[in-house]
């Protein structure tokens, strides 16, 4: 089976990548080896890093950037952008329906009570906490995959706290200084007004009795592994980051402590996950959260975005029935659609996955970061035997796809380019209006043949270049 | 700003200036009892252990090399040198984006240095070395700061922790070597005033002033008093005054500025020459006090916003 090639098509270098590449082969290879060495050192000097997860001690690794750009034709971006507005639009519109709307897809049988209900991520204590213009989804990730005919599918849609972000803007700064002629004979749209939109969309879902809102980045500290991230974002916006212990809550409203006393918080950018957020009503021993902050925003004084409760939507268990909610909510299409999913707990299905193990990938629904994932072709028996096992005794725990021979793309390998397999995060602000930043965070598998680009276990990342010649980036959403 | 980060910038002035004022003592002390060696070398070291507030924690024997020990690489010890740029360390990394970069490095740096294995071998052969190194690491930490950061509320709280640290290790260093200075006369006291003029870097500035005749009074006029000498207590006090008056801006409150108005006061209308004899123990320990109650102003007022109410927050059923 073969995999689709972002340069390389059946009549060569197809014509969007022709100058670039002609740069790289002019630059040579020994040259590009010397650039690779200049980008590692830009890195470790400001201190752009992330933690690897498993390791003792958690292990800091510089972040890997690949020295060749993924390249977006705008044809091609003007297609992913609207399937992504399309896409969000109902994901916070089905997100409201639930939590403060009257469930009407679950009462129309759209999608299965229980199966929302189950979801890990679903939050009882979330039913009637308002969202200023119904925005739940305020930073949203959707991870896209390129199938074996070219064919852009959405993998995953991340609503609680996606990161990666900060990522996307330094890889353009790097690039720029490690590659400079690579951009020359390109039109590449920016991707640094991120801070500014950001700032834009909290702003608009502030609780509307306030005229001029606060907005604060709520972190869980300097142990975090994505904290470069948050305190990278604060910067860009010119807000405070803050941490629980600097907020609290009195007769419902949130303060935080400054040297000229107490302070109104009207928006929290909370990078700090639903459990964490308040010990009154979620982990007792949080000691991330601030008490009473759910209660704050039950009664509408703060704005906390992401909403909480949106992890019952970026379910993989109901991630299948996304494209029923778009036809449902708006009578259309899915312009970008779903990877093929088969559902373990409807018993038809479960005996077509049974039968086809080892084709299949299966995946635990609440794991993230690609761990636990089994592809059935690369698993000997005994792996396929146990998860025949786990399927039977939890199917809820489970979802099975068909494998997608995600694409390749040239990438700077032991000093010369070989295809390595790609996905793309863009990332999807909601405020007043729905808002996609040009390209997003392109991951790569750097090992040979390797489906699985996730950061923790070993991924790169290229700057992702979206063609165009600017203008019109945001879209009103219906 | 966020009170949780001026706090910590205000711990880093007081930190940097802790590790500063004791490798300076400890130079001075490990110096004076080089060149005049004697019986007085355990009450000169438990003298030490008493301005640095560690006395009653130590428990080793009082000679050179057992203190400088304690006092400079002890963990063990909250006031050792390693302890404080450990902890102005820690508190710079949460501030990465409200220092500027190369204060952060002058910081990390030092810490790095003193946390390097071998650190104790040079503590051994090489003190007065190890002493200068520290000393000129904490001043390049300051003057790094006053180069490279920009003169907001942050930089005020820095320098406001730098400089109530150095009043009350001013009057602290007088107040424990006063007994031995009163008494003192002909060669003994006068080596003694130099020790003390030298442990915070008062002597050269003095014999401008002045001259080498070292008169008590004058001595003590300088350290307390003096308007130019910007390590004498006075003049902290009076920048102390200034920054708390910027800091709180129109928000006035007045505790913390009667507190620190009485005892710039206090200390800036005292006449010297009448106290001298016999009432400079009982002056310099209310100084003291008085500086404490304007610490305890401070961080009640800028650091614990909201530790008064009763907070209520209703829980969803």
């Amino acid at each position: 089976m073969g995999s689709f090639d972002e340069v390389h098509g059946p009549d060569g270098v197809r014509a969007h990548y022709q100058a670039l590449m002609n740069r790289l082969a002019e630059i040579g290879d020994a040259e590009l080896a010397d650039r690779l060495g200049l980008l590692d050192s830009f890195f470790r000097t400001l201190g752009i890093t992330f933690a690897v997860t498993g390791h003792e001690g958690g292990l800091e690794r510089t972040w890997p950037m690949d020295l060749v750009p993924r390249i977006i034709p705008p044809d091609e971006w003007s297609h992913i952008e609207s399937g992504l507005v399309q896409r969000v639009t109902v994901l916070n519109r089905f997100l409201d329906d639930l939590y403060v709307g009257g469930q009407q897809a679950i009462n129309d049988g759209v999608i299965p009570r229980w199966l929302v209900e189950s979801a890990d991520g679903y939050v009882r204590e979330a039913h009637g906490i308002p969202a200023p213009r119904g925005s739940r989804c305020v930073v949203a990730g959707i991870d896209i995959v390129r199938d074996d005919e070219g064919t852009y599918r959405v993998l995953e849609d991340n609503l609680r706290v996606p990161s990666g972000i900060s990522y996307v803007l330094e890889n353009r700064v790097a690039m720029t200084r490690i590659l400079p002629v690579g951009f020359a004979s390109h039109v590449i749209r920016p991707v640094d007004h991120y801070g500014a939109s950001l700032l834009r969309a909290l702003r608009a879902i502030a609780p509307p009795s306030v005229d001029d809102p606060t907005v604060v980045v709520l972190t869980p500290g300097v142990a975090n592994s994505a904290y470069f991230e948050h305190a990278f974002l604060a910067r860009q916006m010119g807000i405070e980051l803050v941490e629980g212990r600097d907020l609290l809550v009195d007769d419902r409203h949130v303060f935080m402590r400054t040297t000229k006393g107490l302070k109104r918080v009207d928006v929290i950018y909370r990078r700090v996950n639903d459990e964490f957020l308040d010990p009154v009503v979620f982990r007792q021993d949080s000691l991330l959260g601030v008490p009473g902050l759910h209660g704050a925003a039950r009664a509408g004084t703060v704005t906390i975005a992401n909403a909480i409760g949106n992890g019952a939507v970026d379910d993989k268990g109901v991630y299948p029935y996304i494209p029923a909610l778009i036809e449902y909510y708006l009578g259309e299409e899915p312009i970008l659609p779903n990877v093929t999913t088969y559902l373990p707990w409807e018993p038809d299905q479960l005996e077509v996955i049974l039968g086809r193990l080892d084709q299949l990938v299966v995946k635990p629904v609440a794991e993230a970061g690609g761990y636990g994932i089994v592809i059935g072709s690369a698993a000997d028996e005994a792996t396929l035997a146990a998860t025949a096992d786990a399927l039977h005794s939890n199917p809820r725990g489970y979802i099975a796809q068909e494998i997608v021979q995600l694409s390749t793309h040239p990438t700077f390998v032991d000093g010369h380019l070989e295809p390595r397999h790609v996905d793309l995060r863009p990332f999807v602000l909601s405020g007043d209006r729905i808002e996609v930043v040009p390209g997003g965070l392109t991951r790569v598998a750097m090992r040979k043949g390797s489906l699985i680009v996730n950061s923790s276990q070993g991924g790169g990342s290229k700057d992702t270049w979206v063609l165009g010649n600017g203008g019109g980036h945001a879209v009103t959403p219906r | 700003m966020l009170s949780r980060h001026a706090e910590d910038l205000y711990w880093v002035g007081r930190y940097v200036e802790r590790a500063e004022d004791t490798a300076r003592m400890l130079d001075v002390t490990y110096h004076n009892l080089l060149e005049s060696p004697g019986d007085g070398a355990e009450t000169t070291w438990g003298e030490l252990l008493e301005v640095l507030f560690v006395n009653a924690l130590y428990t080793g024997p009082l000679e050179s090399s057992a203190v400088s020990s304690y006092l400079v690489a002890d963990r063990t010890n909250p006031g050792s040198i390693i302890s404080a740029v450990e902890r102005a360390r820690d508190n710079a990394r949460g501030l990465r984006d409200r220092i500027s970069t190369e204060l952060w490095e002058a910081i990390n740096v030092f810490h790095l240095d003193l946390a390097r294995a071998d650190f104790h071998i040079d503590l051994d052969r090489r003190a007065y070395e190890v002493f200068r190194s520290i000393k000129s690491r904490c001043q390049l930490i300051s003057g790094v700061a006053a180069q490279t950061m920009p003169r907001d509320d942050g930089y005020r709280f820095m320098l406001l922790g730098l400089l109530l640290e150095r009043a009350e290790m001013t009057c602290r260093l007088l107040s424990v070597r006063y007994a031995r200075l009163a008494g003192g006369n002909g060669q003994s006291g006068f080596h003694a005033w130099v020790s003390v003029l030298k442990s915070v870097s008062a002597y050269e500035a003095y014999l401008k002033a002045h001259d080498a005749s070292l008169d008590p009074t004058d001595v003590l006029q300088f350290l307390l008093l003096d308007q130019e000498f910007p390590r004498s207590v006075l003049y902290c006090l009076q920048q102390v005054e200034r920054l708390i008056e910027r800091l709180a801006g129109p928000s006035h409150q007045a505790s913390m500025e009667r507190a620190v108005g009485r005892v710039r006061a206090h200390a800036e209308f005292t006449d010297i020459p009448t106290i001298v004899d016999g009432r400079l123990d009982p002056f310099l320990e209310e100084l003291q006090r008085e500086i404490y109650e304007v610490s305890d102003e401070v961080e009640a007022h800028f650091f614990r916003a909201g530790t008064d109410l009763q907070l209520h927050f209703q829980r969803w059923a």
